[in-house]
């Protein structure tokens, strides 16, 4: 994956670049705003990962220019700031996730990798398949090697989300942001005990395991 | 020391002052001028009425009488004085009347002249020295053959009580003005006065001292008002001021522990240079002590946000039992591992005014809290209810060990941490923010005892509870 961070403190830029080249990504940098435009119009990038406040031109002019000139690649903003209306506001300036500073690198790795899949042509799909792992969107219904699981309305979100994520690392940042809508961290691993909840009806009836616990990171949905 | 004498003249109040006064002269100056014009006119409308009809007479006698019945007319009238004057005059000169001569004034357009003459005052010997000027208006009339008649009345007393009158009202239009300055002087010299306490209190405090507070009054007139404002928000900047302190030097204590910690792991990992794990697994525990710093920074500053009132909150109307509900679902897994048994009970069909995420926030603190310090065995509650009053009341009971009533109002403020919740991981931050979450909503966050029963390691619990005004009602 080819991957432009846009980022003017230089040693948070070498610890991205580092970071993603370790997890088989190609990644440049620009040091400003103005920079970054003439890179993401001159080549063509998968994933953008755009600093908010930056000398010359800040993160989120250029990303509305960006959007004003029909490139819709995938953006995550980040930012030091972090209050909900932030956030909106860098939402409607075109960015399509956005991670407030300081973050895990984990978390900005999954994040990175699930914009880029979002990038595929938006089929509508009806049917998520994750080995023998099936879920109808329309019926609202989830199957595993022919046998019906019964999910409350939230598990079936959450699985939703895994599923469509299946193969990446989702963190529990981003399943309370993207499921529950929920943009703050409880202290208790709230999210860890609706995993586990989860897992004890798809997982444990079965010989094979598809929800994955990564260390330090989150979690995988993966046949 | 001139500039400052000189203050009150810039000040509002005395130019407020003048500005009327000058309007109140003014205005008086042109009703009493308007009074004066009409009685001037009402004067000289009645003299010449009277000599119209006098002329009147003459002109009958005139032509009843010739000549000899004018003279024996005029001889009759001016024997006993009295304010009509005449002056026959002969062709040839001679003269007739109680007048000596016709000064040579031009009548005006209706054929009237008026003149001063020299008279006798009333009662008074006929001499030249004792005489005084006094006013005549009148009318002349050509006779046939020669003859012309003067007739005139003295208008002469009337004149000069309106002349004194046009004095007077010059004199009241000027003492009015003089009046409106030494007022507009006076008010504003109160006013300065007052206002310099003001100032000066303002900048005592700019240079730094937070003790004094403008006087007041108590008539609750505008300074008074001004000064209540303005103390009030002295107090207000006392208070953040003294809570900035208390947060500093709160900050700098609490980050100590984790700052210790973590770098003694840090150099735990360096002094171990053979086992590999080992120092991965310090590095690992230092992150999270990273985590934890961070975690506490991140709430100081949305925390301060709250508190100064600059975070925006995006204040909707909503219904609560949906933010219940939501935060219901998420807890209850959490209570029943932890061998809690949890129940909800919400109340549909509310609405209020608010922030979910902030109230949902706001929850997640308090039931992190109950799961946290409630023992096994125990029990949870999360309730959505109209009270009484008709406010809107999410509140989550425990069975824990409770808050002594002497620490409940401590533990709403920022680092405060009960000696035995510290061993359990946080940031005394928790219940400070629900508290200004209930603050940016108008609403009231109370800690009372819970339901519990104080019996094998269970405590008397805790009932939090928040209160929020309703939404008004929908327009349309």
């Amino acid at each position: 994956m080819r991957i432009l961070i846009v980022e003017d403190d230089r040693e948070a830029a070498s610890y991205i670049r580092k970071g993603l080249r370790e997890s088989g990504h190609v990644a440049d940098h620009a040091g400003d705003g103005e920079e970054g435009l003439e890179m993401a119009r001159a080549a063509d990038y998968d994933v953008l990962v755009v600093d908010r406040m930056m000398p010359r031109m800040d993160g989120l002019s250029m990303v509305e220019t960006l959007r004003g000139e029909e490139d819709r690649t995938p953006v995550l903003i980040l930012s030091a700031l972090g209050e909900v209306d932030d956030r909106v506001e860098g939402l409607k300036a075109g960015g399509d996730d956005y991670l407030v500073k300081p973050y895990a690198f984990a978390e900005l790795l999954a994040r990175v990798e699930a914009l880029a899949r979002r990038r595929d042509p938006e089929t509508v799909r009806t049917k998520l398949v994750v080995g023998d792992l099936e879920m109808d969107l329309l019926a609202r219904t989830v199957v595993r090697d022919g046998e019906e699981i019964l999910l409350q309305p939230r598990e079936f979100r959450l699985l939703e989300f895994l599923m469509k994520h299946s193969g990446q690392v989702v963190t529990r940042t981003m399943l309370l942001e993207k499921v529950w809508d929920y943009h703050f961290d409880p202290q208790t691993n709230v999210i860890d005990v609706h995993i586990s909840r989860l897992r004890s009806k798809i997982d444990k009836p079965f010989p094979r395991a598809l929800l994955h616990t990564v260390r330090g990171a989150g979690y995988r949905l993966q046949a | 020391m001139t500039q400052r004498r000189a203050a009150f003249l810039r000040t509002t109040a005395f130019r407020q002052t003048l500005l009327s006064a000058a309007l109140f002269a003014l205005s008086s100056f042109v009703i009493l001028g308007f009074v004066y014009a009409a009685s001037a006119g009402m004067v000289v409308r009645r003299a010449d009425a009277v000599v119209n009809d006098e002329v009147q007479v003459l002109n009958d006698r005139f032509q009843s009488g010739g000549i000899d019945n004018i003279r024996l007319y005029i001889l009759q009238r001016t024997v006993g004085g009295g304010d009509y004057l005449y002056l026959l005059i002969h062709p040839s000169g001679r003269t007739l009347g109680n007048l000596s001569f016709l000064p040579d004034v031009q009548p005006d357009e209706e054929g009237r002249v008026q003149f001063t003459y020299r008279r006798p005052p009333a009662g008074g010997v006929d001499d030249d020295n004792e005489k005084e000027d006094r006013i005549v208006r009148g009318q002349i009339v050509e006779l046939p053959s020669g003859y012309r008649l003067f007739v005139g009345l003295d208008v002469d007393d009337e004149t000069r009580l309106i002349s004194r009158m046009l004095n007077t009202i010059l004199a009241a239009s000027a003492l009015a003005l003089a009046l409106g300055v030494a007022a507009g002087i006076f008010v504003s010299r109160r006013f300065v006065r007052r206002l310099d306490k003001i100032n000066n209190v303002a900048r005592r405090v700019r240079a730094g001292d937070l003790q004094p507070r403008a006087p007041r009054n108590y008539t609750g007139d505008e300074l008074d008002e001004l000064s209540e404002n303005f103390n009030n928000m002295l107090d207000r900047v006392e208070a953040l001021m003294h809570r900035m302190r208390h947060t500093g030097d709160s900050i700098a204590h609490d980050l100590r522990t984790p700052l210790t910690r973590m770098r003694n792991r840090l150099d735990e990992a360096l002094r171990e240079d053979g086992d590999l794990d080992a120092r991965e697994q310090a590095l690992e525990r230092a992150v999270a002590d990273t985590d934890e710093l961070l975690g506490i920074f991140n709430a100081i500053l949305s925390l301060s946000r709250l508190e100064a009132g600059e975070s925006r909150a995006s204040i909707v109307r909503l219904d609560p039992a949906e933010i219940a509900a939501d935060m219901a679902e998420l807890y209850e897994p959490v209570c029943e591992d932890d061998g809690l048994s949890f129940a909800s009970e919400i109340q549909p069909g509310l609405a209020m005014l608010g922030d979910r995420g902030l109230l949902s926030q706001a929850l997640a603190n308090i039931l992190d809290n109950a799961v946290k310090y409630t023992p096994a065995g125990g029990a949870v509650t999360l309730r959505l209810r109209e009270t009484g009053e008709g406010m809107i009341e999410f509140s989550v009971t425990d069975t824990g060990p409770g808050i002594p009533d002497v620490d409940r109002e401590r533990v709403v403020q920022r680092f405060v941490r009960l000696d035995n919740s510290r061993s359990q991981p946080g940031s005394g931050l928790g219940l400070s923010l629900v508290q200004a979450i209930a603050d940016v909503h108008n609403g009231r966050f109370e800690l009372n005892e819970g339901p519990g029963v104080v019996a094998d390691g269970h405590g008397p619990g805790l009932r939090a509870s928040l209160c929020f005004p309703k939404a008004p009602r929908e327009a349309g």
